[in-house]
This record gives C-alpha cells, sequence and structure tokens, in this order.
C-alpha cells in the first residue's frame, strides 16, 4: 500500500519504511511479554484485514486477537475510523496461549498486521464505511490489498452476513469467515454446521466468541494455514451488467450454503406467532376473527360496566345533587341562577359524562390488552387488506386505526402518506372513523333501547363505521381521484407477546386522563355556554334563568333546526339540539340532553330518568318507530362532523377549502343515510 | 429459474400483505428472506417505513387537542413495532 492509504497515525510511529505495508507503521504499546519494538509485526508481516457488517463482534474480535496493541485514527482523506494493531497468531497448545512465556513460542507465533475495516454489510458503497472497504479490498492495486480477509458473521442472521462472504469471495483474496454469536442462534433454536458452511463457501470457516476468548487459536492456526496456500481462485459470476441479476446470484448461493449448513432450517421452525398468524390474518378468516374480537369487546364492556355506570348515575343524580342543594341553601343561593348553573348544568351534564368513566376505562384496557400483545398490529393486516381490495391506498389503513380512538391524531398520522391526493382522501375519511367519544352516546343508547344486546349495538356502529369508510372512500375515488394508484405494502409483524401490566395499566390511565381532561375542559365550558343559552329567554315576559328550556334561545334555535330530521324520525328539538352541541364534542350530546331533561320538569308517567325522557323522545318524534329512528339518529351521529377539534386538525393539514367541503360531505352523509335508514326500517319496525 | 431477490420482489409488487407470508409463498428461509428485503432496502427498490399506532412522532406541538390527548406520541412509540415495506418502482 502507498503511504497515503494508511490510517493517519494517532499514537507514535515506528520508522519502518522499507515494506511498502509499514510506511507508517503505528508503534505497538507494551504487551505482557513483549517490549514495545518487539510487539511490530514488521515488514515483511502478512496483512489481514477484518471485514463485516456492523454488531457482528468485528471489533470485538480485532480487540481481543490485538490486545492493547493498537492505534486508532481516520484513514487518510476520510472521516473513517480504522483501527491497526498486531495480532500474535499462536496456534493451539502454545505456551503464550497460556499467559506464560515459555520457552520455543516464538517458533509457533507469526506476527500480523491487522485493519479492523469499518463496518460494512456489503461492497457495494452504500456508505461511506463501505465505499473505503470497497476501495482497500476491491479497487486498489492488488499488490497494496490485504494477504487475508477474515469475514465476521454472525451466527443468528447468517444470511445477512453471507451476502459480503459472497462478495469477497468474487475476489482475488484469501477468505476466513469467523462465524460469531452462535450462542444467540443456539438460543433461537438454530445451529450452525461450520464443516458444511465451509464446503458451501468454499473458504475455511471457524467458529469463535470474541467476548469469551474462545476459537480464537483455531482462527489462528486457520488463518496460517490459509496464508501459507496459494490465493483461491475467485467464486465465478454471471456475465451480466444487470445489478438484480448479479445480487440474485449471490443470494442463490449464500442461500444455498445457509441451507446445507443450517441444521435447523428457518422455514421449517414455526413459532406460535407464525402459527396463530396463518389464521388470524388469513384472508377469509382473518376478517371474522377481527369483528369476533371487537364484538367480544363490546359486550364485554357493556355487560360488566352497565351496572357501575347506573350506580354512579344514581350518585350524581342523588346525594351529589343532593349536597349541593343543600350547601346552596345554607348560603341562600337556592332557587337563583346560580342553582340552575351548578345543579341543572354542571352536576347534571358533567356529572352524567362521569358516569362513563368506569366503561371507558374498561374499554380502554381491553383494548390496551390487544393493543400490546400485537393483536391490533394483526388487525391492521387485515383492515390494510380490505382497504388495498377496494383500491384505497394500502398505508391509509394506519391513521383509520388511529381514528378510532381519537380523529385528531389520526389525521396527523396521514403525514405518514407520500402522496398528497392520498393524504387529502384519507384526511376526508377520518371522521367516518367511530372515536371513543362517539362511543359514550352509542353506549347509553345501546343500554336505552337494547337493553342485553348494548353491545352488539354499539359493535354494529363500528361495522357502520367501517363500511361508510369504503363506502365514502370509493365514492370520492370515483369521482375526485381517478388515477390515484394504491402502491403494494408488506407489514413485518412484531411477535406476540405477553402484555405488560405496568404499560397497560399506563396506557389506561394517560387514556382515562384525557377523557377527563376533556370533560373538564372543553365540556364544562359546553356545558356552561349550554346553560347560558337555555337561561336566556327568547320570548317576552320572562327572565334571565327563569325561563323554560323551549322558550329559550337554546330552544327557539333548536326548534327552528329540528324541521330538518323530521324524515329521520327525530324531530325533537331536544334531540335536535344534542346534535348541535355535538358539533363541539360528541361527549357534549350526553351532557346537553342531561342539562336539558334536568332543567325540564318531568312528564306524567316519567320518572324523571334521563332514559326515559330520551325514549319518550324518540317514540314522539317517530312516530311510534321508535327503532330506527333511534338507529338513524346513531348513524346520524356517526357521520356529521366529529368536534371542532377534528376540524382545526383537518384545516391544518389540508387547509380551509377541503375542510369546508369534508364538513359538506359529512353533513350530507349523515343526513341522506340517516333518512333512508329510517325511512327503510319504519317498513320493518 | 429466479433467486431468492427475485422472488421476494416478485411477493411484494403481488402485494403479499406480511413478512411471514412471503416466508411461506416462497420457502425461503426467515433469515434469507430478511436478508434480501433489508438488501432490496439498502439498494432502493424499495421503501422501509416504521409505523406506530399511535401518534405521528412529530410530537404534540402542533397539536389542536394535545392539552386533553388520550394517546400521547411517546406511549404509541412502546407499542409492537410496525415496519411497512413499499416498492419504490416497478418490477420489470
Amino acid at each position: 500500500m502507498s503511504e497515503s492509504t494508511h490510517p493517519r497515525v494517532t499514537g507514535s510511529v515506528t520508522p519502518e519504511t522499507s515494506h511498502p505495508r509499514s510506511a507508517a507503521r503505528l508503534a505497538p504499546a507494551k504487551s505482557c511479554c513483549q517490549t514495545p519494538s518487539q510487539v511490530s509485526a514488521g515488514p515483511r508481516a502478512p496483512v489481514v484485514a477484518i471485514v463485516g457488517a456492523p454488531n457482528t463482534g468485528k471489533s470485538t474480535l480485532f480487540n481481543a486477537l490485538t490486545a492493547s496493541r493498537v492505534t486508532t485514527g481516520n484513514w487518510p482523506g476520510t472521516t473513517v475510523e480504522v483501527s491497526r494493531g498486531v495480532w500474535r497468531a499462536t496456534p493451539p497448545a502454545s505456551p503464550c496461549t497460556r499467559g506464560g512465556c515459555a520457552d520455543g513460542h516464538e517458533e509457533s507465533t507469526q506476527d500480523l498486521t491487522v485493519l479492523d475495516l469499518p463496518g460494512a454489510y456489503s461492497l457495494d458503497a452504500h456508505s461511506p464505511d463501505e465505499h473505503l472497504t470497497r476501495e482497500l479490498l476491491q479497487e486498489g492495486p492488488v499488490d497494496e490489498r490485504p494477504d487475508l480477509c477474515v469475514v465476521t458473521v454472525d451466527a443468528s442472521r447468517l444470511a445477512h452476513g453471507l451476502y459480503l462472504v459472497a462478495q469477497v469471495r468474487e475476489l482475488p483474496l484469501r477468505v476466513v469467515v469467523a462465524m460469531t454469536m452462535s450462542d444467540v442462534a443456539l438460543q433461537r433454536g438454530v445451529s450452525i454446521d461450520s464443516h458444511a458452511l465451509a464446503e458451501g463457501l468454499g473458504c475455511p470457516v471457524v467458529t469463535t466468541d470474541p467476548r469469551r476468548r474462545t476459537g480464537l487459536d483455531t482462527l489462528a492456526a486457520v488463518v496460517r494455514t490459509t496464508l501459507a496456500a496459494p490465493v483461491p481462485a475467485p467464486r465465478p459470476t454471471p456475465d451480466t451488467d444487470d445489478a438484480l441479476t448479479r445480487d440474485d446470484d449471490r443470494f442463490t448461493w449464500l442461500s444455498a450454503a445457509a441451507e446445507q449448513a443450517t441444521v435447523v432450517p428457518g422455514h421449517d421452525r414455526l413459532t406460535l406467532s407464525d402459527k396463530v398468524d396463518r389464521w388470524v390474518t388469513a384472508p377469509l378468516l382473518g376478517p371474522p376473527v377481527f369483528l369476533a374480537v371487537m364484538w367480544a369487546v363490546f359486550q364485554l364492556t357493556t355487560t360488566v360496566a352497565t351496572p357501575l355506570q347506573d350506580a354512579l348515575d344514581r350518585l350524581f343524580s342523588g346525594p351529589v345533587t343532593d349536597t349541593v342543594m343543600a350547601g346552596l341553601t345554607l348560603v341562600h343561593l337556592d332557587g337563583t341562577w346560580v342553582e340552575g348553573l351548578l345543579v341543572n348544568g354542571l352536576v347534571a351534564g358533567v356529572g352524567m359524562l362521569l358516569t362513563f368513566v368506569p366503561l371507558m376505562a374498561l374499554m380502554f384496557v381491553l383494548l390496551a390488552l390487544l393493543e400490546d400483545s400485537g393483536y391490533l398490529a394483526r388487525a391492521a393486516v387485515v383492515t390494510d387488506r380490505l382497504m388495498r381490495t377496494i383500491g384505497l391506498p394500502g398505508r391509509a389503513f394506519l391513521p383509520l386505526v388511529v381514528g378510532f380512538g381519537c380523529n385528531v391524531p389520526a389525521i396527523s398520522a396521514t403525514r405518514i402518506l407520500p402522496d398528497a391526493r392520498q393524504r387529502l382522501l384519507t384526511v376526508l375519511l377520518v371522521p367516518f372513523t367511530s372515536c371513543s367519544a362517539r362511543l359514550t352516546v352509542f353506549v347509553m343508547l345501546g343500554t336505552v333501547f337494547f337493553g342485553r344486546n348494548a353491545g352488539t349495538a354499539v359493535f354494529g356502529m363500528y361495522v357502520a363505521s367501517v363500511a361508510l369508510i369504503v363506502l365514502v372512500g370509493l365514492l370520492l375515488r370515483r369521482t375526485l381521484w381517478r388515477t390515484m394508484g394504491s402502491e403494494p405494502l408488506i407489514i413485518d409483524l412484531p411477535a406476540y407477546h405477553v402484555p405488560t401490566l405496568r404499560l397497560m395499566a399506563l396506557v389506561v390511565w394517560q387514556r382515562v386522563r384525557g377523557f377527563l381532561r376533556t370533560a373538564s375542559g372543553i365540556i364544562v365550558i359546553t356545558v356552561s355556554a349550554v346553560w347560558l343559552l337555555q337561561s336566556v329567554p327568547a320570548v317576552a315576559g320572562q327572565s334571565f334563568g327563569h325561563v323554560g328550556v323551549e322558550d329559550s334561545v337554546y330552544g327557539v334555535v333548536a326548534r327552528t333546526v329540528s324541521p330538518v330530521f323530521e324524515p329521520a324520525g327525530f324531530n325533537q328539538w331536544q334531540t335536535a339540539s344534542a346534535l348541535m352541541v355535538g358539533f363541539v364534542a360528541k361527549e357534549a350530546v350526553i351532557s346537553s340532553w342531561a342539562q336539558t331533561y334536568a332543567t325540564d320538569q318531568p312528564q306524567p308517567g316519567q320518572s324523571g330518568l334521563l332514559g326515559e325522557h330520551i325514549q319518550a323522545a324518540f317514540q314522539q318524534s317517530s312516530g311510534g318507530h321508535t327503532l330506527p329512528a333511534v338507529l338513524a339518529f346513531m348513524v346520524f351521529l356517526l357521520a356529521y362532523t366529529p368536534c371542532v377539534a377534528t376540524l382545526a386538525a383537518q384545516r391544518r393539514e389540508v387547509g380551509l377549502r377541503w375542510t369546508a367541503f369534508g364538513v359538506a360531505v359529512q353533513l350530507a352523509t349523515a343526513w341522506l343515510l340517516a333518512v333512508a335508514v329510517f325511512q327503510v326500517g319504519r317498513l320493518f319496525w | 429459474m429466479t433467486g431468492p431477490l427475485h422472488q421476494v420482489l416478485a411477493e411484494v409488487s403481488a402485494g403479499t400483505p406480511t413478512v411471514a407470508e412471503i416466508i411461506r409463498r416462497t420457502g425461503l428461509s426467515d433469515d434469507v428472506v430478511r436478508a434480501a428485503l433489508d438488501h432490496l432496502v439498502l439498494s432502493g427498490r424499495i421503501t422501509s417505513t416504521k409505523l406506530s399506532l399511535g401518534c405521528p412522532t412529530t410530537g404534540c406541538g402542533t397539536c389542536p387537542s394535545a392539552g386533553g390527548c388520550a394517546l400521547p406520541a411517546a406511549l404509541g412509540a412502546r407499542r409492537p413495532g410496525l415496519v411497512s415495506l413499499a416498492l419504490t418502482r416497478p418490477v420489470a
């Protein structure tokens, strides 16, 4: 090698310039039994280069071979660091290997110059490190190349390391493979037969563990034997300029070598995850399994949580309300607007929302269980397949999955889509995913109208949500984005694992806290605003805080809007007003109902419970077709604008014009579907 | 006869949904298929993207509901990782 291609010296230099390889020989440090001058590999010493991918034990091997006889520095003209050292290659049974310096050891010891070349997956020069390795092994003059190349290969990832071996074997070089991490491979149930591998690769293979300093003597013996032999003929390569064909030839070669050397072949070792995945991600079985799992989640949630929810409801409408009333009486504020705000507003509205905390917590526990175990990732595969079947972009499934938790981060998650039109389409579809805020309303209506089948009703809304995404997506693609393609997508699934209790608890707490923050933030503001609007009279002769809701600004506006919903069977002004408030946040639907009916006096024959009020309202507005009207309401709630936070996120991602277009699509879709559901449903119920 | 790289690339092109499915369909070992996919990513024939079931990794700074969010990005990042692989150009 020329002087310019040697490592920059960072330590002292021994001036041995007679050998072309030793122009800038690094000064070796003192070893256990040698003086510094004796440690030098000498001008005629063979040069051994250690190459290998990062994290294959290459540098560990270098350090084990050279001990402290090392100097490290950047290669001239580059920022790539190269270490250079002296390896006292001593074959097995030599006294030096046992730590002593017995007589006669010098005959059995050969000093070699060792270069620790930078980590490289291949000689394809994808990085400066790989470029330098390629330059030293392949592109430099033949007489300046190392005499022997030791390639470190991780036995637990054999094929990854053998690609570099394949390339090095194509060069006129002596090659020895140092196979590391056999213990890791064994832990994974893979055993590599080094003799069979050597036969397949056409070069020696030595199993070594540099961390425990095992196999180093054998490596020394093999390296010395190989150095004594002539340079072997390079591996023949196909005569082609096509890079893929050349690469594939190497993979064919390495695959055959790995196959014959691997005692337990990879494709025969199906893990439990693999076996389960073959069923749960199968094209036909996967979707029904996913639906069954989600149905179980909703059924379990509503069944277990309903008694807790009822108990909380009684707590807020009973003792909590009584306590607040007693407190107000004590300070002589009973019968004033303060009582209206506190009792009919905050206690009724926010209290009703808080009754959903057990339900949400249980739902979050079950979803966290599915997520942390790795099942939701499989569900993503099932959803992805559905997306691509209908021609939607493959990666769009991810934001949509996120949307079932909350639409706002889902819209932000559309940034993973590379194509602007795909992003836009997905942003427009995300609001149709049934977020957890809508879940509270669905559960309440499910419990009131469907009793023990509440879980199935809620599950049905989730299925409807998926159907809505598919239908609207297809509609938009067929009309606005006919030329949009959907690229193939592969998902590398993580293995199933036992959920971590701590992580699950953390996730559940974070989500419940988020729900409580929403309830204590935007919902309190909304409840206060609703109370204010319900307190301001819209007709003459009434005063602030002493007006029936129907005659308040709130009631008058709601009565103006409510006829729009007559074809859908829910044109009661109380129902319409809940939808108006729900535009701000879906949790506010329940709180506004609670406020409205808490302010109203119970009708004859009603106990005053919220569920009974709502039942009566739907029965009256639908002309007796209560269930079709409730289903129509739930479909409307599913399809129309989720909340103002989602609108803000949409505006940030796609601008005001497309946000307005999205709101128009949502409202039109919601109204048309609600009318269709009611009009068709009333024919049967 | 096509080699492992062509086989894996053909499966990616055909839309095979998971790496496990590619292994099953090609009959190649897990190690070889993963090495082939890594090589195809390195050589720029397919792209590899880490996916998260939580929020995007860009943080909560611009999110309108950051204050009351139920799913911080840090939590999403701790979930079992998904990696998506997609062709960068059609297979000849």
